[in-house]
């Protein structure tokens, strides 16, 4: 597990800024929300953690490593980064079943086999999937699919798990759920996880702390309870209430 | 009133799209009332119909898996990465689907023939009338079927499902690999299948190439047979062409069976841009591949029908021979060119308008009609599209002569063909646009105090105009070069400019370079004519 570091990390496409020199960090073991608006740049930043974007400026840090400045030239592709990431989509591939489609980390990471099995397994039974590894993806609710998409992020020991609104396309009783499973997992690990949301209380209910944005820059970045205390400005009172 | 006017329609549909094979079927397969095995025994002993049928799975078989090869990279290359001008890349390397094979076929034989082809100095060996040119010249223009086929699934892929790949560490070849190309699969296969349909149903670059070089394939046998002009020579070029529609059926089921078997759903609800593999120190290669092949595959055979159109003497290769004496030729001092230019220009734009009109009004109807009917409808209309052009225009001849129809050797019948195989076309491109109309827009004018003609002419039309004009171009522009059923059906006086041009290069005038003046001329149509559709249409169609 990892800690994030933003140093003064900006983003533009052409002319549009979309992340003004934004600096914080994410402490090892950290469950931490990217709160507000769609276009403040929560779902940016996290992209740019997995580099699936590129900064314009500034450096990104996961644990001791720098893994992008471009002032330096330094980009560490995605696929070197070691990460875990939830989709909103899912993102789960049609054409494989849900055994390998757990199992696609491990195999890229050219893991032996029968290591392969035993966490496939393991982690299937944590998010409460033991015995569907045979069954194509075509065949599970969206509930049962956002889990597989869960156990695939979780499944090679990711330094830091990202979750891009996760629980968006599931209905509300399905999602109280997830958010306890998910905050239950990553305690069990003591994962570092970074969870992009626009809904405040999913947000308040799993978080340690909460970075709030708007329009590419930091409003407030505290615990539930100091945003709540005192907040940074309107905007945010607004935006919680 | 709507009822009798939709089974008239389809009628019409029955009458032009289905009948004819069936007729063809029937008159070959009986005889006085009775199954005549003995001819089918005497075609398929026949050595000539064999060896046509091996050739044919030899050298379209080969085409679709060269061009397979061909197009993987390219897809990968126009949708994957960062490479530059990926627009003008993407249109160079889909123009070949536009441009009629035959003259894809001609500037080959001008480039490579073993007598005086231009590239003869530089590469002795080149002999373009062989087992293996024969191959090469036809996937550098089917190769297109597929490499449109997998643009357009590598498009709809939902690019999460790509960088979820990258997260768990798989590099861009893994991707590809393991990713983007299972998802693909289906269509790929489906683009395999429709330039595997296509390629056995081609006759121009067979007959000029093919035949030049001894190498017989099941259309121009077909040809050959009916060109004995004996009642034996007509029935065996009826069973080839059997044959032939039966191979084009296996493979369509085939396709609609793949088509049903593997449907993933890959269409993303948010507009998104995949994310594209950086080259690097890469991109240079890459360029020079993209330059070397447009070379090959468009420049040289377009700057070789310009070379040969400019030659006074063909095979001579000094300035002083170039100038526009063909064109003078060509153009002024042969009758034969305006007619036929007359007669192309008057079919294509009938075949345009006609169906056109047919296509708006066919897909109109499916509104009001059950589904099992709608279905019987799209699949006449399907039917023509899907048989090999030289079989529709032997049934249409047939046909027309048994029911006494004056039509045989008139330009009726050659619009009537082009209207059975291109209808396909407008149905599907107008279904396409009043499928995206909202019916609130039309219940809206009709709350306004529209009748049903206002509807249709202040609603309907502008609405569709981009739809309707795609579907009058998508027609209009093969139809103006169309060879392998006019081939058949023309008659003295009769001649299209793609007869002409076929004619002049396979039994006259190969040394005045006459043919390479109207290929020239109909790259020039054909190549304007994209061009405005796709500013017309907004880039939406046009290549």
């Amino acid at each position: 597990m990892s800690a994030v570091e933003f140093k003064n990390v900006s983003k533009s496409y052409q002319d549009n800024l979309i992340l003004k020199n934004i600096s914080f960090k994410i402490n090892d073991g950290e469950f931490v929300s990217f709160l507000g608006p769609s276009g403040c740049g929560k779902t940016t930043s996290l992209r740019l953690v997995a580099g699936l974007e590129k900064n314009t400026s500034g450096e990104i840090h996961i644990g001791d490593e720098l893994i992008s400045q471009p002032e330096k030239n330094l980009f560490v592709p995605t696929k070197d980064r070691r990460l875990g990431m939830v989709f909103q989509s899912y993102a789960i591939w049609p054409h494989m079943n849900i055994f390998e489609n757990v199992a696609f980390p491990l195999r890229m990471a050219k893991k032996p086999e029968d290591e392969i099995r035993k966490s496939v397994e393991e982690v299937l039974k944590l998010v409460e999937l033991g015995g569907l590894s045979a069954r194509m993806p075509d065949t599970l609710s969206g509930g049962q699919q956002q889990r597989v998409a869960l156990a695939r992020g979780l499944v090679a020991r990711p330094r830091v798990l990202l979750l891009d609104e996760p629980l968006s396309n599931l209905d509300a009783k399905l999602r109280e759920k997830m958010r306890k499973d998910i905050r239950e997992i990553q305690q069990h690990f003591k994962m570092t996880c970074i969870y992009v949301t626009h809904d405040q209380v999913e947000a308040f209910s799993m978080s340690d702390r909460i970075m709030i944005m708007e329009k590419g820059n930091i409003l407030q970045f505290g615990t539930p309870q100091d945003i709540r205390a005192n907040p940074a400005n309107e905007f945010v009172r607004n935006f919680i209430s | 009133m709507k009822k009798i006017a939709l089974y008239f329609l389809l009628f019409i549909l029955f009458a032009v799209c289905v009948y004819p094979f069936l007729f063809l079927g029937e008159s070959f397969s009986f005889e006085n009332g009775h199954f005549d095995w003995a001819i089918y025994k005497r075609a398929f002993s026949s050595a000539m119909t064999l060896r046509s049928f091996n050739n044919t799975i030899i050298v379209c078989g080969s085409t679709v898996i060269l061009s397979t090869l061909l197009s993987l990279p390219l897809a990968w290359l126009f949708t994957r990465t960062d490479i530059p001008g990926k627009g003008i890349w993407r249109t160079i390397f889909c123009l070949p689907y536009a441009i009629p094979p035959f003259i894809g076929a001609i500037a080959w034989i001008y480039l490579a023939n073993p007598s005086n082809g231009i590239l003869l100095p530089i590469f002795p060996w080149l002999n373009i009338y062989s087992m293996t040119g024969l191959i090469f010249v036809m996937t550098v223009f089917f190769y297109t079927y597929i490499l449109i086929n997998l643009l357009t699934a590598m498009e709809k892929i939902d690019p999460s499902l790509e960088e979820a790949a990258r997260i768990s560490g798989a590099g861009s070849l893994q991707v590809f690999f393991r990713i983007t190309l299972p998802l693909v699969t289906p269509s790929l296969i489906s683009g395999m299948l429709l330039a595997f349909l296509s390629a056995i149903a081609s006759f121009g670059i067979p007959a000029l190439i093919g035949n030049a070089a001894g190498i017989t394939l099941m259309t121009t046998q077909i040809v050959l047979f009916q060109k004995m002009a004996s009642y034996t020579g007509l029935k065996l070029s009826g069973i080839l062409s059997l044959s032939l529609l039966a191979l084009a059926l296996v493979v369509f089921i085939l396709d609609y069976l793949i088509s049903r078997r593997f449907r993933f759903s890959l269409v993303t609800g948010k507009v998104a841009r995949p994310s594209l593999t950086e080259l690097g120190d890469k991109k240079k290669w890459a360029i020079l591949f993209l330059t070397l092949l447009a070379i090959v595959l468009f420049i040289l055979p377009v700057g070789a029908i310009l070379y040969a159109a400019l030659s006074r003497v063909q095979g001579e290769h000094a300035l002083a021979n170039m100038g526009l004496q063909n064109f003078h030729n060509i153009f002024l001092k042969t009758d034969e060119t305006w007619r036929a230019v007359k007669n192309s220009f008057i079919l294509a734009l009938g075949a345009g308008v006609l169906c056109t009109f047919f296509g708006y009004f066919l897909s109109q109807s499916g509104k009001s009609v059950s589904k099992p009917v709608n279905k019987i409808k799209e699949a006449f209309i399907a039917i023509p599209y899907a048989v090999p052009g030289t079989v529709l225009s032997l049934a249409l001849i047939l046909t027309t002569l048994s029911l006494k129809l004056p039509l045989y050797n008139t330009l009726g019948i050659i619009l009537l063909a082009y209207f059975a195989k291109f209808l396909n076309f407008s149905y599907r491109i107008v279904n396409d646009g009043i499928s995206q109309v909202d019916q609130s827009l039309i219940d809206a004018a009709h709350v306004a105090g529209a009748g049903s003609f206002q509807v249709f002419w202040r609603i309907w039309i502008p609405i569709l105009r981009p739809f309707l004009m795609a579907s009058f171009f998508l027609v209009f522009m093969p139809a103006f070069s169309e060879l392998t059923m006019t081939v058949l059906l023309t008659g003295p006086g009769n001649e299209s400019i793609g007869t002409l041009i076929f004619q002049m290069q396979e039994y006259g005038d190969a040394s005045g370079g006459g043919a390479a003046v109207l290929a020239f001329f109909v790259l020039l149509v054909i190549i304007g004519m994209n061009l405005i559709l796709k500013l017309a249409t907004k880039g939406k169609y046009g290549l």
